[in-house]
């Protein structure tokens, strides 16, 4: 006799893979109607349960709407992860090719003019059968994701459903889980995790904002198991929140990407959560993921660029230290735009080319400046820029938060000249910050990186 | 000195000798009395790094930055003591007196 569980494991493995989440929807609200599919504004008092019984009828109407009018293809322009859901699961079902463009500023140009808007109202537009009819026999219809612009100024990038799925694990034991969602969820880190989450009947747990002591209650308060995130968020969720909170978190699993974590924050994960498993997943929007680090250090075994990884990538470095990849024997080399840096036996990341800070000529990555900041006495968090100079083309500025409160003995000035000091030690001159300014919070980006201009 | 910037020269004064001093202490120097006619460079051993981090100190305290605008480089006098630099300043705060520091990035 099947369990409950493996029979819809079964059932989803068979489903093409462009039904596979509306399948898993209908299937897990057939078998467990109340159980909750999101937990919107998690950690605060407006907080809003969806079950998989509301969800699934969501997805029904939406296809109804989308089977009569047939558009040529929808962009979503809906924030909330639930309406995305929807959207994704019945454009999938019906075989209707679907953009995520977040940016609502966007224009819609090249392909997509034509193609019909919808936003969290779920609802097409009115006039929407004058668009209509298009009929798709292709049996995976495309799906568009637009990057963050990390990497330059923001563009779509045309995927296959088997690839947006690509990384979802599907097996019991990820089953049932609660998963943090706190990326922009129209993005494709954000994508991956309501669609894992929704995949294997867990819950999505949107907290009500990115303040730290928010996030912290909802980790709490919802049995977050799974905690997705950019090393940016991370910090200052473990640096910021009130700490008697964050302690009484079930996290069995961290899952890092977006950005390097460096050896610091690593420590700070194991001291709260010993228990939890860290996985480091290096994903670029272009190739996806390329491999995962699963031993807790900061960067990658060294040994791993003098053989294929499992799956047949293979890593290489440019004279200047960038990482190329290469996904398969056929498949062109990759220049990343990320510097590796041999350590002992470890790559480490060093930064993105384009962070780079020239200052007088000299060429300054902020990674390693900021290193060499974030574990003094007295700062919570560093961000470390290139600012504009008429004199040396950039000059290296740097923001710091003080831990708050300020330890017995430190003040602001104490901490500042320390910072200095420090940063004269280990650096070399034209790296030492000639601008230090202590801020309330590090601004980060859309996709919760730290800004770097 | 340019006729009108005379009124201005005081707190660019000031400013000046308080942003060089700042500058000497954030890198770890001793931090004497700043005087007009000392020499940038041999004197009080500014470099360029030294003068782009003056540069900025004093976009924050009088809210100009001579050096970004638009007059090419050949049209200022030239920079090598003190008294060059609070005399570029106080010709830009009398050219913009109250020109507000631009916003942080």
């Amino acid at each position: 006799m099947m369990t409950a569980i493996e029979h819809l494991l079964d059932h989803l493995a068979d489903a093409p893979a462009a039904e596979r989440l509306a399948c898993a929807i209908s299937e897990i609200a057939r078998q467990f109607p109340d159980r909750p599919a999101l937990i919107a504004a998690a950690g605060t008092d407006a907080r809003r349960v969806i079950d998989y019984h509301s969800l699934a009828a969501a997805v029904a109407k939406l296809e109804a709407e989308l089977d009569q009018v047939r558009p040529e293809g929808i962009v979503t322009r809906a924030t909330r992860a639930e309406s995305l859901a929807v959207i994704t699961a019945a454009c999938g079902r019906q075989r209707v090719p679907l953009a995520f463009v977040a940016d609502a500023a966007r224009d819609l140009a090249g392909p997509l003019v034509g193609w019909l808007p919808i936003d969290d109202s779920l609802t097409l537009p009115a006039d929407a059968t004058a668009h209509g009819r298009h009929e798709f026999d292709s049996v995976s219809p495309p799906v568009i994701v637009a990057t963050s612009g990390t990497s330059g100024p923001p563009k779509l990038v045309d995927h296959a459903w088997e690839s947006v799925l690509a990384a979802a694990r599907l097996s019991e034991k990820w089953h049932g889980l609660g998963w943090l969602l706190v990326y922009d969820p129209a993005r494709w880190a954000g994508i991956q995790v309501w669609m894992q989450a929704l995949l294997t009947g867990g819950w999505v747990v949107v907290p009500g904002s990115r303040d730290p002591d928010t996030v912290a209650r909802a980790i709490v308060a919802e049995a977050v198991a799974v905690l997705p995130a950019t090393p940016t968020l991370l910090r200052r969720l473990l640096t910021s929140a009130d700490r008697s909170v964050l302690v009484r978190g079930k996290v069995d699993r961290i899952t890092l990407g977006g950005e390097a974590a460096d050896a610091q924050l690593l420590a700070d994960v194991r001291s709260f959560y010993p228990e939890a498993k860290i996985t480091q997943v290096y994903a670029t929007t272009e190739l996806g993921e390329v491999f995962r680090v699963t031993d807790g250090q900061a960067g990658f075994p060294a040994a791993w660029l003098t053989r294929a990884l499992p799956g047949g990538v293979k890593l290489s470095t440019r004279r200047d230290g960038e990482l190329i990849v290469q996904l398969s024997r056929d498949a062109n080399p990759v220049a990343t735009g990320d510097l590796v840096e041999k350590r002992g036996n470890r790559y480490e990341f060093v930064g993105r080319r384009s962070d780079v800070i020239v200052v007088g000529g000299a060429k300054v990555w902020p990674k390693r400046i900021e290193e060499v900041l974030r574990p003094l006495p007295g700062i919570a968090d560093v961000r470390v820029y290139g600012m504009p100079s008429a004199i040396t083309g950039e000059l290296v500025a740097a923001e710091i938060v003080l831990v708050d409160p300020l330890p017995e003995g430190l003040s602001p000035e104490s901490v500042r000249a320390a910072a200095l000091a420090a940063c004269r030690e280990s650096l070399d001159a034209t790296s030492v910050p000639r601008v230090v300014d202590i801020v309330k919070t590090i601004a980060t980006t859309a996709a919760g990186k730290a800004r770097r201009f | 000195m340019k006729p009108g910037s005379s009124s201005c020269e005081p707190m660019a004064r000031d400013a000046v000798a308080a942003a060089i001093r700042h500058v000497l202490h954030d890198t770890g120097r001793p931090a004497g009395p700043v005087e007009l006619p000392m020499l940038l460079g041999a004197e009080l051993g500014l470099d360029s790094l030294d003068l782009a981090q003056t540069v900025v100190l004093l976009e924050r305290s009088l809210g100009v930055d001579p050096f970004r605008a638009a007059a090419p480089a050949a049209g200022r006098p030239a920079l090598r003591t003190v008294s060059d630099l609070v005399e570029i300043y106080a010709h830009a705060l009398h050219s913009h007196p109250l020109e507000p520091p631009p916003s942080e990035p």
